[in-house]
């Protein structure tokens, strides 16, 4: 008979708490997870307003990487990206980590001078990259056409081998469990209606089901931190933009790798049930609603087609979007608020799934000891203010 | 297509013929300090709501318009 304990058990907040995480998604769990587990934070709450991991944790492409370019960030999503190998046995519960490798297209000659510059930039950071030919990209994926046929033919890529992807949802529910079982509140439907902030210092959140107050208050809502910001009466250097993906019928395996065309807007990969995710472009314009339009979807498909045109039989059966709050200088903004006692995480754009355990590990780090940490110090709010931006790139 | 925009010019249009530029800002005036021109490029209202807004319609009449749009919902406002 199989055990029919609950793993995890959702509850109504108390009062008062030491810290208080307003976001119930990854980035809040895992945060909560790290305070009770390294940090012996005796009492946590994770406020969600919908259910966990509504947002972009649970929407995101599942692509885990560290082939960014700025320095500043380089070791951090480093960390985040080796981090995952544990979690499973950490946790006590299957991510379905599977480092599959990521290969990044190029279709002219500067592209490859620009990932051979990037390239050298992750290399010194301690990320393995490489150069691929399209003889050697033809070999590893038979699927994809690299003739002359296509407007813009393959000439090259860069191999990422220790990218690849994790179950988001496993992700979440495992981080769930941990910090429930660590004594973490979860509370579901609670929504933060705004703060008590006294002489420059935040002492409790206001919600739909009463004031609750907390020592310490951690912001990690995602693509909702505007609304977050306008309860604080500041602002963040964001625009909220959706992003939309779409994933095919199943099919037998044939795609070992994540593909992905920088140039072109588009990525994909085949999951270990047998569908393609499909997805890589931005909307056009600011958005807040969740919607998919036939215009993107045909975009990207018709893109996608050009380089397998084997899957021109294959149906896109589901398509969803989610919100990405994007800043300016594509890092995201961690650490102080300007506010005393409360402190942020959030402006992920869209790779803040990949960043869930360094962001989790460092957030709690952060509370904790009330010093920024080394490996997440160029993120702060203050680097729009004195000339430190981070030099990322859009990829 | 998920909303229409209204063009002055070449009436309801499909927004992808748009190149969408940002929600409207007053810049700093002249003299401002340094902080002021930061805040000004980098911060955003971010409305989940209705907000001004700069569209360029680059596929249409080549114009730069201005429109009241709910960002949460795609509302156009009347102008």
């Amino acid at each position: 008979m199989a055990a029919t304990q609950k793993i995890l058990q959702y509850k109504q907040p108390e009062s008062t708490y030491d810290v208080i995480i307003v976001g119930g998604g990854l980035h809040g769990l895992s945060a909560a997870y790290y305070l009770a587990k390294y940090h012996q934070v005796k009492r946590i709450a994770v406020l969600e307003r919908q259910y966990i991991g509504s947002g972009g944790s649970g929407r995101n492409t599942e692509m885990v990487r560290a082939n960014k370019r700025a320095h500043e960030t380089l070791p951090f999503y480093k960390e985040s990206l080796e981090m995952w190998d544990g979690l499973s046995a950490e946790l006590e519960w299957n991510l379905l980590v599977q480092k599959k490798g990521l290969i990044a297209l190029a279709h002219s000659d500067g592209e490859v001078d620009a990932m051979r510059m990037q390239g050298d930039a992750q290399r010194r950071a301690g990320i393995k990259i490489d150069m691929l030919s399209p003889q050697e990209i033809k070999r590893m994926v038979p699927a994809l056409d690299i003739s002359d046929r296509t407007a813009l033919p393959v000439v090259g890529a860069q191999f990422h081998p220790e990218g690849g992807t994790v179950h988001h949802d496993a992700a979440l529910w495992g981080y769930a469990k941990a910090a429930c079982r660590l004594g973490v509140d979860i509370c579901e439907g609670v929504e933060a209606v705004g703060f008590n902030v006294e002489a420059g210092r935040a002492t409790g959140v206001k919600t739909n089901v009463g004031e609750i107050s907390a020592d310490k208050i951690h912001i990690a809502v995602g693509g909702y931190s505007s609304q977050i910001a306008r309860m604080l009466g500041v602002k963040f250097p964001v625009v909220t933009i959706p992003m939309q993906v779409m994933t095919t019928e199943l099919m037998a395996p044939f795609l070992d790798y994540y593909v992905a065309s920088p140039r072109l807007h588009w990525y994909t990969q085949q999951t270990l049930k047998g569908d393609l995710i499909l997805g890589g472009q931005l909307d056009p314009w600011q958005s807040w609603k969740s919607y998919n339009t036939w215009e993107e979807c045909s975009e990207r498909v018709a893109s996608i087609l050009e380089y397998f045109p084997d899957l021109a039989h294959a149906r896109v059966v589901r398509s969803w979007s989610g919100l990405c709050d994007c800043t300016g200088d594509s890092a995201p903004v961690m650490g102080p608020s300007g506010i005393e006692g409360l402190s942020l995480d959030v402006a992920w754009g869209y790779y803040g799934f990949k960043s869930t355990p360094a962001a989790g590990k460092y957030s709690a780090e952060y509370i904790v000891k009330g010093k920024v940490p080394e490996k997440i110090k160029h993120f702060g709010l203050d680097r729009f203010f004195n000339r430190s931006r981070v030099r990322e790139i859009i990829i | 297509m998920p909303f229409l925009i209204r063009c002055p010019n070449c009436g309801n249009r499909n927004p992808y013929e748009f190149k969408f530029g940002g929600e409207c800002k007053t810049s700093p005036a002249a003299g401002a300090d340094r902080n002021a021109w930061c805040d000004y490029l980098y911060f955003n209202e971010n409305m989940s709501g209705f907000q001004e807004e700069w569209w360029f319609h680059s596929k249409g009449c080549g114009d730069w318009i201005k429109i009241r749009r709910n960002t949460a919902t795609h509302e156009i406002a009347d102008q």
